[in-house]
């Protein structure tokens, strides 16, 4: 039997997944589904429910959540930086239960406008405090200055930390598709992607479909280093700008038809990793 | 506005005229009818006038400008719709659900699925951004008001040659310019609402240089048992005003689609381009769709061309009831509106619907929590009349049979003279080599990654088959897309467009059927059989006669086909007037969005060359058909006969094909259309990155036709080798093995064709990134 050092992880059906909407966001049915595919309880959570202002037999606490995902989107249109509307409001609400949240060890998810929220919010990259008090990094425009919907291949590069890739062994390559204009990961901190990699925060690169370096369009926004997603010191909190959501089975595979090795989709296994291993 | 006498002011605190038309003369109807913008003919006016001297009074401004809104060519259909009825009206089958706003058909047991298309051209010739947006927003509500979730977008845009150097004629902004904010503007709202763009088309000719094309079409789903109805309960019941505030954006934009545009358009019509904002949709999408799931509410409709003019009436008059409104309760964007203007508005993002009253209370509740401004504004009564009141003050009554009955026109109309092999004169040629590598860089033929990759055509997470298909970043043309929209059900939409304007300029039948053709084969290509269709008829000015007869034959070649083939139109709309300064139409273009079903979703097909060593079939018969083709439009031919269609030998080959696809027969098919059997070949060749050897026996000029022909109901597939022979047995005599897949270049020996892959893809993909800036490498 697994040694689970006594404590026993939960059974999936037990576990609560939040899935936090405001006006913009428009991926969650399909990050609720996804959730739901590998076992979990799914629930579309309206941040305002969260903040206690709708009627009180509508309100909900986060507390009740094992699981928090920040699908994509526009939230709030993201007229000004991507994500920073939400994250500003996430922040002078319900931020100090946010944090709570995290340094609990519950896993937090954030893809696309998810990750771009994580990153305003200072969950991410959070090299020095669960959640630092200003952003140190940003998604910058794309190089190609456009919108990109596009399939794309990633490769596991972490080494063991993030909770989400902890069923996916190292070096496996994923196609999963992006759709963003702002998916290039930058920061001021000329040793960003040193002490990401120090401190096995990188997750994902994007690779060419042998696995080999990519260049533009594999590497689709100009990102350094290639990274495509990260996690946070703990190995709890990740953002990803490629879209496992959307890859749950092989047939929304953008080359099914040519290649269809199982029908298991590539974004399964994130989903699967975490509901598996939470304890 | 109009001058001494005519109007009188009423003495209320607020802007209220009496138009005294009771007094006037023919000349003063007409000023009146220009004046106030009301798009009114004379005789149209003279009609008006007969109604209030029965009232035995004068209309208000609101009155007439309502109207002005109502007996529009866009609201009323008055100019086409007696060739509508002759033609394409009444194709039933018993799945049809609902001819609502949005077409509504049977998807399976439990779900329906809904489509519509509808055109938003003039708007988009004056602000493409603004117009391209709010053409997807107005589609969205049009399906989210039958109870559907919007699930896909289409876009078909016709434009000017984006890379023309010639001068335009003054007011007409570059195609290139028109192009981008088009595409910019469909990105921004299709992304930002969540709902993919999947099909569409870019068409390009110097016909659409002075009134470029922008259609836009919509798929939804819908559980059965939630189906909503476009119109009251009856009365007693109370009508909510949902979503964006109401100002001044979008005044007459029902009659400025009504007209020509002119080189002044820019200048006088501006504030007829409504203003669109995506995140006010989205929520509203959502909170209408919970409101209906929930049962609060009878019906619903969305506010498009002549606002609330057009959505009090109708919903009232077809719910078998009056309305009374409160017209100060309209939610504004600014302060100072005159009622009129108010009325009329074609502000975005607003939607009504109807409830009984003990519901409004839990209805507000819902919109509140997506902080959606919903407002109770009118009650439906027991009267055949529309009331309006501002502060107490009436100023509105008509008869609402009369008000949105408006007028029906028989106009004359000149029947063509079609292009035909007798005046056929064949174009000198270059070698095919150069041919082919030329066609595939024809802008009506190449890569149009440019824009698809900008719409998002995924989200939502359902869509199995793409607008692109084949290798990661090789990838080439697809035929049609298919969305999964019922979780853990394999079922699928296929969705797809249609259109060919240049076989309707030579001949307006055959291309009306020929558009029809393509839509179905794109369908079939896919493994879908076709379930319905919609369209988008755009053409130009119907008060010329050669104008409404290239109207009435496309209308007619579409019936034909509909009838043919058993295939129902639940929903459609028409534009007319498109045409520039100058009086240039457009190409009469009948656009037509397909849908089809699959059954079995993992038996879909898609168009890139799987493997060597595969044997090629064409199926269909190649005529011919030279009249119309990409190949004489880019080397200088003329007349020729234009494709026409056969409708039992489609219907037999289509049940063919699909039989061997669900056999799992068929590794990949692509139709044949622009560019004929040689650029459909290339296409195969490009998305698959594998070569290909061609043996058509032919020769001389017949080898020509073969290879560029055009002829309809034609599609190229690849079948494993060993799977070639029971092929063959199930297309019977529809079938012609014509070569077999492997090497890295196109060869057909006898046409002295040899040209790389890599060459094929580099002149298909590069043409309008070169134009429009960016690349794909």
């Amino acid at each position: 039997m697994e040694d689970h050092g006594g404590i026993q992880p939960m059974r999936p059906e037990d576990v609560k997944v939040c899935v936090l909407t405001i006006e913009g966001t428009n991926c969650e049915d399909e990050m609720a589904d996804a959730f739901r595919a590998v076992g979990a309880q799914a629930e579309k959570v309206h941040l305002k429910q969260l903040i206690g202002k709708t009627p009180p037999e509508t309100r909900k606490d986060l507390e009740d959540y094992d699981i928090l995902a920040l699908p994509g989107g526009f939230s709030a249109g993201d007229y000004i930086r991507a994500g920073a509307i939400l994250a500003a409001r996430i922040r002078s609400s319900i931020g100090k239960e946010v944090e709570r949240f995290v340094d609990d060890g519950r896993p937090v998810l954030g893809v696309c406008n998810g990750f771009q929220i994580l990153v305003e919010l200072g969950l991410l990259p959070a090299f020095d405090e669960t959640m630092s008090k200003t952003a140190t990094a940003a998604l910058y425009t794309n190089d190609s200055g456009r919108f990109e919907c596009r399939p794309t291949v990633l490769r596991n590069d972490n080494r063991g930390k993030c909770i989400f890739t902890s069923s996916i062994e190292k070096g496996r390559t994923l196609v999963m598709p992006i759709a963003h204009a702002e998916g290039k990961l930058l920061s001021l901190d000329p040793n960003f992607v040193q002490r990401l990699e120090d401190n096995d925060q990188i997750v994902f690169r994007y690779v060419k479909e042998d696995g080999s370096k990519a260049e533009y369009p594999w590497n689709p926004n100009g990102t350094e280093s290639d990274i495509a997603g990260i996690c946070n010191p703990a190995g709890n909190v990740m953002g990803m700008m490629p879209h496992p959501e959307r890859v749950i089975t092989r047939l929304t595979h953008s080359d099914w038809t040519r290649n269809c090795r199982s029908m298991e989709g590539d974004g399964l296994p994130i989903f699967r990793s975490v509901v598996q291993k939470i304890r | 506005m109009t001058g001494e006498g005519l109007m009188v002011k009423r003495k209320v605190p607020f802007e209220l005229y009496d138009i005294n038309i009771l007094a006037s003369k023919d000349e003063d109807l007409k000023r009146i009818s220009s004046d106030m913008s009301l798009g009114l003919s004379l005789d149209e006016m003279k009609v008006i006038k007969g109604y209030f001297e029965k009232e035995g009074r004068n209309p208000t401004d609101i009155e007439l400008q309502a109207l002005g809104q109502a007996w529009s060519e866009h609201c009323c259909y008055k100019s086409s719709k007696s060739i509508l009825r002759q033609f394409v009206f009444g194709i039933d089958r018993e799945d049809v659900l609902s001819r609502g706003d949005a077409g509504v058909m049977v998807f399976d047991d439990k779900h329906g699925y809904a489509l519509r298309a509808e055109s938003h051209n003039h708007p988009s010739a004056i602000e493409p951004y603004g117009g391209a947006a709010t053409g997807v927003g107005g589609i969205l509500r049009d399906v989210v008001c039958m109870g559907a979730q919007p699930i896909g977008l289409a876009d078909p845009l016709c434009f000017g040659p984006i890379d023309t150097a010639a001068d335009l004629p003054p007011g007409v902004k570059h195609p290139r310019y028109l192009l981008g904010g088009a595409i910019s503007g469909i990105r921004d709202y299709g992304n930002r609402c969540g709902i993919p763009t999947v099909t569409g088309g870019l068409f390009f000719d110097e016909r659409y240089i002075g009134n470029c094309l922008v259609n836009v079409g919509c798929f939804g789903i819908v559980k059965r048992e939630e189906l909503l109805r476009n119109f009251a309960g009856g009365p007693g019941e109370v009508m909510i005003l949902i979503g964006g505030r109401t100002g001044r954006d979008g005044i007459h934009g029902v009659n400025f689609a009504s007209q020509d545009l002119t080189a002044t358009s820019d200048d006088d019509s501006r504030g007829a381009v409504q203003l669109g904002d995506p995140i006010t949709k989205e929520p509203v999408i959502h909170a209408c769709l919970k409101v209906n799931e929930q049962k609060l509410i009878t019906g619903m409709k969305d506010l498009g061309g002549g606002g609330l003019s057009c959505v009090v009436g109708e919903m009232a008059l077809a719910g078998g009831c009056g309305a009374d409104v409160d017209m100060e309760k309209v939610p504004l964007k600014e302060e100072g509106l005159a009622p009129w203007e108010i009325w009329v508005s074609e502000s975005q993002e607003r939607m009504m619907c109807t409830c009984k009253p003990e519901n409004v209370e839990k209805i507000l509740e819902i919109f509140e929590m997506w902080d959606v401004s919903a407002t109770p504004i009118a009650k439906t009564t027991d009267s055949e009349r529309m009331r309006l009141f501002w502060k107490g003050e009436k100023v509105f009554e008509m008869d609402l049979e009369f008000l949105t009955g408006g007028p029906l026109y028989d106009r004359p109309y000149t029947l063509p003279k079609v292009s035909t092999k007798k005046d056929e004169v064949f174009p000198d040629l270059p070698g095919n080599n150069e041919v082919i590598l030329s066609l595939l860089s024809d802008l009506n033929i190449a890569s149009r990654e440019w824009a698809i990759r900008q719409y998002d055509h995924e989200v939502r997470g359902a869509t199995a088959i793409r607008p692109m298909v084949g290798k990661l970043n090789m990838t080439g043309p697809g035929d049609a897309a298919i969305l999964m929209p019922v979780r853990g059900s394999m079922k699928g939409l296929a969705v797809t467009t249609g259109c060919n304007p240049w076989f309707t300029a030579l001949d307006p039948y055959k291309g009306g059927m020929s558009s029809m053709d393509e839509a179905c084969r794109n369908i079939v290509a896919v493994g879908a059989r076709p379930n319905a269709i919609t369209d988008c008829l755009n053409f130009g000015n119907p008060e010329k006669p050669e104008r409404l007869g290239e109207f009435r034959e496309a209308v007619r070649g579409i019936g034909d086909f509909a009838k043919g083939l058993g295939i129902p139109i639940p929903s459609g709309n028409v534009s007319l007037y498109n045409e520039g300064s100058g009086g240039v139409s457009v190409l009469p273009t009948p656009m037509i969005v397909g849908c089809g079903l699959i059954d079995d979703t993992r038996k879909a097909v898609t168009a890139d060359l799987k493997k060597e060593g595969s044997t090629i079939f064409l199926v269909g018969k190649t005529l011919d058909e030279m009249g119309g083709s990409l190949l004489f439009r880019k080397y200088g031919g003329s007349g020729g006969d234009v494709p026409g269609v056969d409708i039992e030998r489609l219907k037999e080959t289509m049940d063919k094909l699909l039989e061997a696809m669900d056999k799992k027969l068929v590794l990949s098919c692509h139709d044949c259309s622009d560019g004929g059997l040689a650029v459909s070949m290339a296409e195969m060749c490009i998305s698959g990155d594998i070569g290909a050897e061609i043996d058509i026996q032919a020769e001389g000029p017949d080898m020509k036709r073969a290879l560029y022909s055009e002829s309809n109901s034609r599609w190229l597939v690849e079948v494993d080798e060993k799977n070639a022979a029971s092929f063959k047995d199930i297309m019977k005599g529809y079938a012609v093995k014509i070569g077999r897949t492997g090497g890295n270049a196109l060869s057909i020996p006898k046409a002295g064709v040899s040209i790389s892959v890599k060459d094929m893809r580099k002149a298909w993909s590069d043409p309008i990134w070169k134009i429009m800036g960016g690349s794909n490498q």
